[in-house]
Formats: C-alpha cells, structure tokens, sequence
C-alpha cells in the first residue's frame, strides 16, 4: 500500500513537472513570436526527454523505496525482493558506474546519497614540551608532576602532567598508556579534556597536556568555611555521576574517585581527572583485576575483601563516599589501614549478613572477619546514615550507593539526573556558583595527610585473622572491639 | 556529543595525503622495494602473534600500528628502525593494550624461531628439499645476553612507535561491524562470513595501508561484496553499501584493492623464496 502510494506520488510530481516545463516552452515559443507548429521536431525531441526524465523519476523512487526497506529490515529472514538482479557480474566496478550514470543525468542533487560524515582525525608524531613555557608547580600526585604552563604559540594555559616511568622493566608502563588511552577515548563536558601528548629530550619525558582548572574538590572542601549548600551539591553530583555514567557506558572503569581527582573551575564546573588507574573492561569482567586499587578511604568493602573480579561498582561506591565527603566536608571513612577502614564501614553501615549480601563470605579475605561477624550482627541493630540536611531521597540514593554488596548499588543511575532535578531542592545553576581564589594558580597550598592511591606492583596483602586482632579497634570499630579479645585468645 | 563519540568510536585516524608522498619519496630512496618489505614485516607480525597465541584482534591492531608507525617515522626522514624489533615492539604493544598481555622473552623467543632458518613462515624457512634433516633448535636459541640486548631495543622501540603516531593507540577494526552488516543483509552463512574475515585480515597486510587509507565501515562492506560475489551469495539489489555509508568509488577502489592481493602474496611469495637468506638478513636487522 505505501508503495503504490509512493509511486502515485512521485509520478504526479513528474507529471506536473513536466506540464510546467511544457507551458514554460509554450511561453518561451510564443514570445519569440513563432508558430508553435513549426518547431515541430524540437518539440518532440522535446517530449521525449520529459517522459525519459519521468522514468528516471520511478526509477530513482524504487531505489529509495529499496534503500528505505533495506535501512528498517530489522529481521534478516525477510529479504527485499527486488526485479532486475546483478548477482553474475564479472567486475564489478564497471558494471556498477554505468548503472548508476544512467540514473543521474541532469540534477544529480536528487540522488546524491545522505552519508553519515566521519570526524576527520589524523595521527602525528608528538610536538617537543619546549612548546610550552613552565609556570609553576601544582602537587605531585601519585602518578606524575603535575604543573601550570602556557603555551607559547597561543598562550593558553593548560596543566602539564609528567608520566612517572617506574617500571622501565615493562617498557612504556601500561598505567601511563591506559590513561592516555581512557581520557583520549573519553569525551565529556565533565571529565577534564586531554588536549595532546607531548615529548621531552629523552623517551621517558612524556607530558600530558589537559585544560587547567583552577581548584581540586579536596582542596576546596578544606578552605571553605561553610560546606557547599543542597542546592549546590545536587549541581556538582549530577556533574560528577554524568561523568562516570559516560565512562562506565564507554566500558571505563575510573579505579580511583576521590575528591582530589575531581577539578573545580571558576564558573561551577567539575572535571574529572587522574585517569592513572583507568582501564577498559568487559562484560563479564576481565579475570585476575588487581584489588588494589582505589584510595583507601574511597575503596569499596568487596576490594577490601580481596575481590579480583568486580566492575562498575567498585566506582559508585567512590561516588557515595565522595557525596557524603560534600555533606559534611569530610572524608566518610578514614582507615588509618585495610583492617580498619572495612572496620569503619561496618561501623557505619552495619556488618555484612546473609541477607544484605549473600555472597562476601565466598571473598578471599572474608575468613578474617568470619568469627567477627557471625554473632554481633544479629545482636546490633543496623545503624542509620544520618545527614541532617539531606532530603528522604537523597539520604536512599546516599545508602544505595554505599551499599555494601555490589550488586545492590544502582548500577547506572541514568533516570536519577532527570529524576533528582525536579525534586526540591533544584540544583544551583552553576553560573550562580561562588567563585574562590585560585590555590593551583600560585599559593603552596595546605595539605593535610590523605593516603594515596595503591601503586602498582605493590604486594598484595591477605589479610588474616591476626591483623584484625592485632588491631586495636577505638570508638570508631565500636562493632569489632568485643571480639578482640576472643580473637587474640584463638589465634594463639 | 554523544553521537559523535560514539561514531568516533568506530573509526580510525587517516593518514593525510601529505604523508602517502612522504612515503613514496622513502620509498624511491631505498634500494630495496619498501612495499615487499613492508609486506614480509606484516607477514612476520601475523605469523608471531599466532605463535603467541594472540587474539587477532590484537594482531590486528599491532599491524595497523605498525602501519601508522611506518608512515609517520619513515615519512619524516628518521632514522630507519629495525624490520625485526618494530615487528616485535608493535606486538608487544598491542599485547600490553589487551587483555592477554606477552613478556618480552616470549616475544623474543617467537621472533628468533621465525627468522631461524627452522622458521615455519614458508619463504624464510629452508626450502623443503633440505627438510630430511631439520635444523634442531639449537638453531633458535636465545641466549640470556642477547635477549637482554634485544629487550632494550624493544623497549625502546616501543617509545618510540608511541611518540611517533602521537600515543593515538586506538584502533577500530571493520571484523565485528562485518558480521553486523552482514547479519542486517540477512545473508549470514559460514562460507560468506569465513571469506570475509579472510579478505579482511589479508588487506591488513596489503602494502596499499588500507587501514590507514580507509574507515572500518568501507572496508567491511568492501570485503562483503567481493566475498558474496566469490561465494555466490545474492545480495539486495540497490546501492545497500550507502545504507552503511560507502561511496560507490570508495567500494570499488577497496574491492579492486582486496581482489588484486592474492596475486600480489602470490608474487611476493615467489620473489622472496628465491632470496631467503637476503630476506631473512634484511629482517633480522641488516637494514
């Protein structure tokens, strides 16, 4: 039926066409003042060409119609059926052009096909740093220098970040490229953009060079005197959940969220950095990850466990930390080691069960902690998070995100953003945010001891019952203290 | 912006005009014909990672870097490096990249059995007459020295790949987008999708730098039509390659470009049985 419906169509437009084109010459004859009679031949040579172009008009609609059936036929075993067949041709090439050319004499326009333009990009060797003029120094994180520079063509300023090349051993260390790799892939108006690989004199000078924001989130919480408003919190989370919600749908995990890796400009606006831990993932996961990953303080109690295969959660867990770092400006969980922060957690959040999480007694450290478990959690009521300017739902997004098994996290929070604007309180515009001096800009800036993130290589420790017993849990493992003493007792 | 990073996804960085003359300029420069060199180095490189046991994907990879590392440093007039150890520093590379990562040593123990004259490669091996007697191992041997030698260079070689295509390791390969398409033509059979992948893998060594000359999506329909046309299998009639976003010149030149590589291997096979020895030296790292 829309085929007919198609072809009618097309076949009036060509016949209207034509009788427009026929009244044109008519005109066109009687205003040179000639008998319309005595151009006989012209003419119809004339008539000839409008019912050719008629044809090509029916033609050109049954290619489209084919194209059309061709871009929905979702089921392949329903073939479009099609007269005129070319399946024995010898070459290809040949046979193809002619084919085409009869289509399209006159206006080409018409059947020039509507392709999808490909980004035009190019690779080329890297530019020398000496394209860019030093400034000052910002912090040194765990993964490389990173400084202040313009750029002497343009004068822009950008940060310069040197890649540490500890593990020469391996060649080019596979976190450097992984990070090259991740934020090159990863375009996002919140995750901090790489702008280009630049070299030094030797082959282990490799900078990246990324746009310069002004503050980092950790550095800000510290300095201010007041803990950012709801309003504001709700603008940067959603910033900083629809960074990672790219990520995690490119198959990146980010291994190491904190407030430190999340930069601040002056106009509102989180950008994601540090991708010194990101890697690619699959579904299922890759086997053998390493587990230590992740600062501390931000690390997740299935890493704690000793997990070796986990994805996307491990990052949400970061996220809940870091929601509530915003709440109250500081950190949720500040283990002084492993023992102590899964001690912390679980003073917080309450201790794993059957229930909550099924499957952590399966984990490889969760040995450790069996003795622990098995009777104070019945005994303890499940504490509550308790944040007295958070709303009902920020307080369940809050708690699901910090769920302790990983499998109960939301694992893209993707109606959320939709969802949580329209909730009162409305995010701040983030042209409304409050400005702040800049620290990276010239200051030393204070820095109180955080740990930072695990290095790579370093010996993964199993955790045993020893180190819980030897651990002297204060007020903050309230769950655990009990048992130490029976825990000493059985390890002799 | 998503869209467009997504699209993005799917595709590689080309190589500009300016380089393909840059390219052909070394080339004249050298005695030895650059594309038969370049073709037994792919071939060296396809044939090491499935001694490795190397997902071809990850093969697949590594020969393209390769090819972007062979324009951008030969075509800026640096110094040549060594066939043998920018074969195995590319692998080595791509291998790190993936999920089935290689040590060096396997490396180095693969490459020195391939150049050897037991090599299994069909024209850098002894030719069969002789193979009454095998060469015993002893002929591939790695001792520690020079595989601690041979590492650095490796090393160091893989630095120099990275700076040289601007740490741009992405690679978008037509494998898995030719299945797709292939499936959305509603022709999915063993015999057509098995030569496809055929011509797919064999234009990756084709010295015309397809990969680098070409989107992923062109080269998947391009290896679609000519293997259907081998095969007997009857497409849609229509121009279905635009539904994929081919240009008809495009199709053609690919399709002319997969369909001549036979002959080309054939030939290439030919010349170089008769100069194994120049071959396997030219590789090993006389040049």
């Amino acid at each position: 039926m829309p085929e007919k419906y198609v072809r009618d169509k097309t076949e009036l437009k060509g016949l209207s066409r034509g009788r427009w084109k026929e009244s044109e010459e008519l005109e066109v004859s009687v205003i040179k003042g000639k008998s319309r009679w005595a151009q006989d031949e012209d003419d119809s040579a004339a008539s000839i060409a409008q019912r050719k172009r008629e044809k090509e008009e029916q033609r050109r609609a049954k290619e489209d119609r084919l194209r059309q059936a061709d871009a929905q036929q979702v089921h392949p075993s329903t073939p479009v059926d099609a007269p005129g067949a070319n399946g024995d041709v010898a070459r290809p090439s040949k046979r193809l052009r002619t084919h085409v050319d009869t289509h399209r004499p006159g206006d080409g326009h018409a059947t020039e096909p509507q392709l999808l333009p490909f980004p035009a990009r190019r690779f080329a060797a890297c530019r020398d740093v000496d394209e860019y003029e030093r400034l000052n120094e910002i912090e040194e994180g765990s993964y490389g220098l990173v400084s202040r520079a313009r750029e002497k063509a343009t004068g822009s300023v950008v940060a310069l970040k040197k890649l540490k090349m500890d593990h020469a051993n391996d060649g080019f260390p596979v976190t450097g490229l992984r990070e090259i790799q991740t934020l090159m892939a990863s375009r996002h108006a919140h995750i901090v953009r790489l702008r280009e690989v630049v070299t030094g004199s030797t082959w282990k000078d490799i900078y990246l060079v990324m746009d310069f924001l002004e503050h980092d989130l950790k550095t800000l919480l510290e300095d201010m005197a007041e803990p950012f408003l709801p309003s504001e919190i709700k603008t940067l989370m959603l910033q900083i959940v629809s960074a990672t919600q790219h990520l995690h749908s490119h198959w990146i995990l980010h291994r190491d969220l904190k407030t430190s890796n999340l930069l601040m400009n002056n106009r509102g606006e989180i950008k994601l950095a540090d991708f010194g831990m990101a890697r690619y993932t699959s579904q299922p996961p890759p086997p053998k990850l390493t587990q230590l990953v992740v600062t501390l303080w931000y690390r997740s109690p299935e890493l704690l466990l000793g997990t070796d295969t986990y994805g996307a959660e491990i990052d949400i867990w970061s996220l809940g930390c870091i929601f509530g770092e915003l709440l109250t400006r500081d950190p949720m969980f500040q283990g002084k080691n492993e023992v102590d922060q899964l001690s912390r957690i679980f003073a917080l959040l309450g201790p794993p069960t059957r229930e909550n999480w099924p499957d952590f007694r399966s984990l490889p450290n969760a040995k450790a902690l069996h003795p622990l478990l098995s009777s104070s959690s019945a005994s303890k009521p499940q504490p509550q998070l308790n944040f007295p300017y958070l709303t009902t739902s920020g307080h369940r997004l809050l708690s699901s995100m910090l769920s302790l098994n990983p499998s109960s996290r939301p694992p893209h929070p993707r109606s959320w953003p939709t969802r949580t604007s329209q909730r009162r309180p409305r995010p701040k515009p983030k042209e409304f945010f409050p400005t702040f001096p800049s620290k990276a800009g010239q200051e030393r800036r204070r820095r109180r001891e955080t740990p930072n993130a695990p290095l790579r290589g370093e010996k993964v420790k199993l955790l045993g019952v020893e180190d819980f017993a030897r651990e002297s849990f204060g007020a903050g493992g309230g769950i655990l203290a009990g048992r130490e003493e029976a825990e000493e007792r059985g390890s002799r | 912006m998503a869209p467009i990073t997504e699209v993005e996804h799917l595709t590689n960085p080309l190589v500009t005009v300016e380089q393909l003359y840059s390219l052909q300029d070394d080339d004249r420069n050298h005695a030895e014909n650059g594309q038969s060199v370049r073709y037994a180095q792919a071939v060296l490189t396809q044939a090491a990672g499935i001694l490795l046991r190397l997902p071809q994907d990850v093969v697949a990879t590594s020969l393209v870097l390769l090819q972007r590392f062979w324009v951008e440093n030969l075509g800026q007039g640096h110094a040549t490096a060594d066939l043998k150890i920018a074969s195995e520093a590319s692998i080595y590379l791509s291998a790190k990249l993936s999920f089935t990562p290689v040590s060096p040593r396997s490396v180095c123990n693969v490459y020195a059995y391939l150049l050897s004259t037991s090599s299994s490669l069909p024209f850098i091996g002894c030719p069969p007459p002789s193979a009454a007697t095998p060469p015993g191992p002893q002929s591939y041997y790695v001792s520690e020295g020079s595989y601690e030698r041979e590492r650095e260079k490796i090393l160091l070689c893989e630095s120099l790949i990275l700076s040289s295509i601007g740490f741009d390791v992405h690679v978008a390969l037509p494998h898995t987008l030719a299945l797709t398409y292939v499936q959305a033509l509603g022709v999915s059979s063993r015999k057509l999708v098995k030569r496809v992948l055929e011509h797919l893998n064999g234009g990756l060594l084709s010295p015309q730098l397809l990969y680098l000359t070409h989107q992923p999506n062109a080269l998947a329909v391009a290896a679609i039509y000519l293997a259907a046309k081998e095969v007997g299998v009857k497409l849609v009639d229509g121009n279905w390659w635009e539904v994929f976003d081919v240009e008809r010149e495009d199709l053609g030149f690919l399709v002319l470009a997969f369909g001549s590589f036979v002959g080309f291997a054939a030939a290439e096979k030919e010349r170089w049985e008769n100069e194994r020895e120049k071959l396997r030296e030219l590789l090993s790292g006389g040049g």
